[in-house]
C-alpha cells in the first residue's frame, strides 16, 4: 500500500530542497525561537515572520493548498489546550456569561493570549512542514547525526522510519479483518478487540525485528549503517543559514527599540 | 523549560549509554520496530464517551515487556519524529514531552508494576492487575507533571489545572489500562516467553 502521510513531496527538486539539512534543520529551530520569544503585540514581526515564511515556501514549490490543509491539522489540538486561558487570565473584563450554574467570564488579556499561542504556533507549524516537505528523512537524519544527536537514537528512526509502512499496512489488514467480522457491540468488548489487536501487532513486530536482525546479520551488518551520499555543506548553505539568522535578529531588534 | 529539555537530555543520554553497553546492535532493529509499532498503535482509536476518541500513548507497555530505560529511548523517539513529520507536540516542547511521557511515564509504570507484582505474588492474575494498575498511573503521574510544569511557567494558576488535568487523565488512564491489561492477556496466552525478557 502507498502512504503519503510522512515527508510528502520531499523528492521534488528546488532551490530550498537543495540545502544542506543541517542548514535547514538549524534555521528552523531558530525561526521558531524567534516566534515563540516576540511580544505578543508587535503585529509587525509577526507579519514579517508569515511574509518570510510564505516566500519560502513558494521558494519550496510544495502546493500551497497541501501546505495549508496539513497546518491546519494540528491546529483544534492547540485549540484545545488553550481555549480555557480566556476565562482564567486575571485583566479587564471583556465580557461575562451565565453558563448553567457558573458565571464565567473572559477578560482582554486571555483573549490575547490565546490569540498570540494560536499566531505562534501556526507559524511553527508552517516551518517544520516547509523543513519536513522539502527534506528527505533519511537526510534530514543524517543531519541530525552530524549535529551529535545520538548514534542509537539515529538508527532507532531510521528504523522506525523503514519499518512504518510495514507496519501500518499491518494495522490496515487486521482493521479490515475486524471490520468484515461485524465489529461493534458494548465498550467493553470493542476495548478487548482493540487489545487483542494492539497484541497480535506486538508480537508480528516482535518478530519481525528478530526476523530483520537475523537478515541483516547474514548480510554484514556490524552495528553502523553505510551509505554512498555524503552531506556537503557548501557557500549557498551558510549563505542561506547566516542571512536568514541576520533577518531574523533584525526583526528582534527592531521589534525591541520601535 | 529549559529545565524539562535539561532533564530530558540527562535522561535519554543515560538510556543510550545504558543501551550501548547492555544491549547489542542485536536489539537497536528490534527497537526501531517497536517504535514503529508504538506510532502504528496510535492510530487504532477506540471510542471514549460523547464522541471522542482516544488512543494508547503505550509507554506502560513497553515498559513493562523491555523495562524503563528502552521505554525512554522508544518514545523519545515517537515523539521527535511526532514533532519533526507530523508537527505534532512541538520542537521547543519535546523536552518537557519526553519528560512527561517517556521518563516520568516509563518509569512510574516499571516501579508500579515491580511493586504490585511483587505484592501480589507471581500468577497471571497478578500480572494483568498489575498491568491496569502501572498504565493507568503512567498516564495519570505524566498528567500531574504536566499539570505542574504548565502552572511553574505561569500559564494557569496549579489550583485550576492540577485538578482539571488529573481529574481528565484519571478517566483517559482507564482507557490507556484496560487495553494495556488486553495486550499483556494476549502476550501471555501465546508468547509467554516474551514477558520474561531482560529489562533495562
Amino acid at each position: 500500500m502507498k502512504h503519503g502521510f510522512l515527508d510528502q513531496y520531499s523528492d521534488r527538486d528546488s532551490i530550498i530542497a537543495r540545502l544542506d539539512p543541517r542548514a535547514k534543520f538549524v534555521t528552523t529551530l531558530f525561526f521558531i525561537l524567534a516566534v515563540v520569544l516576540t511580544p505578543p503585540d508587535s503585529w509587525l514581526a509577526y507579519a514579517l515572520y508569515f511574509a518570510l515564511m510564505a516566500t519560502m515556501l513558494l521558494l519550496s514549490r510544495v502546493p500551497v493548498f497541501y501546505v495549508f490543509k496539513r497546518s491546519l491539522v494540528i491546529m483544534p489540538f492547540v485549540l484545545l489546550v488553550a481555549i480555557f486561558i480566556p476565562f482564567f487570565k486575571e485583566g479587564e473584563v471583556a465580557g461575562s456569561y451565565n453558563i448553567w450554574l457558573w458565571q464565567v467570564s473572559v477578560t482582554y488579556s486571555g483573549l490575547q493570549v490565546l490569540w498570540n499561542i494560536l499566531v505562534k504556533a501556526w507559524l511553527s507549524v508552517l516551518s517544520l512542514i516547509l523543513l519536513t516537505s522539502t527534506t528527505k528523512l533519511t537526510q534530514l537524519l543524517k543531519g541530525l547525526e552530524q549535529l551529535r544527536l545520538p548514534k542509537v537514537m539515529v538508527m532507532l528512526l531510521s528504523f522506525m522510519y523503514r519499518y512504518l509502512f510495514v507496519l501500518v499496512d499491518e494495522v490496515m489488514r487486521l482493521k479490515q479483518a475486524r471490520d468484515s467480522r461485524n465489529f461493534g457491540g458494548r465498550r467493553l468488548w470493542q476495548i478487548r478487540t482493540i487489545g487483542n489487536m494492539i497484541g497480535t501487532l506486538f508480537i508480528r513486530s516482535y518478530e519481525r525485528g528478530e526476523r530483520v536482525y537475523a537478515a541483516m546479520v547474514a548480510r554484514g551488518f556490524d552495528g553502523r549503517s553505510r551509505t554512498l551520499d555524503r552531506l556537503h555543506f557548501r557557500r549557498a548553505d551558510a549563505c542561506f543559514a547566516i542571512g536568514l539568522s541576520l533577518v531574523l535578529v533584525f526583526i528582534s531588534l527592531f521589534n525591541l527599540f520601535y | 523549560m529549559a529545565t524539562t529539555y535539561a532533564v530530558s537530555a540527562g535522561g535519554v543520554a543515560n538510556a543510550v549509554r545504558l543501551a550501548n553497553k547492555k544491549l547489542g546492535e542485536k536489539q537497536v532493529p528490534l527497537m526501531g520496530i517497536l517504535a514503529a509499532f508504538v506510532f502504528a498503535t496510535q492510530m487504532l482509536n477506540f471510542p471514549v464517551a460523547g464522541g471522542t476518541s482516544g488512543h494508547l500513548i503505550g509507554a506502560a507497555l513497553v515498559a513493562i515487556l523491555l523495562g524503563p530505560w528502552v521505554a525512554v529511548l522508544v518514545m523519545s523517539c515517537v515523539l521527535i519524529a511526532q514533532s519533526l513529520i507530523f508537527q505534532d507536540g512541538g520542537l521547543l516542547a519535546l523536552g518537557a514531552n519526553i519528560f512527561n511521557m517517556g521518563i516520568i511515564a516509563g518509569f512510574g509504570a516499571y516501579y508500579l508494576y515491580r511493586l504490585t507484582g511483587s505484592l501480589l505474588g507471581d500468577n497471571r492474575r497478578a500480572k494483568v492487575v498489575s498491568g491496569f494498575i502501572a498504565a493507568w498511573g503512567s498516564v495519570f503521574l505524566a498528567s500531574i507533571a504536566c499539570a505542574i510544569e504548565l502552572a511553574v511557567s505561569g500559564v494557569l494558576p496549579i489550583g485550576v489545572v492540577l485538578p482539571a488535568m488529573a481529574g481528565v487523565h484519571a478517566l483517559i488512564g482507564i482507557g490507556e489500562g484496560l487495553i494495556t491489561v488486553a495486550v499483556l492477556s494476549l502476550v501471555l496466552a501465546t508468547r509467554a516467553d516474551l514477558l520474561k525478557l531482560q529489562r533495562i
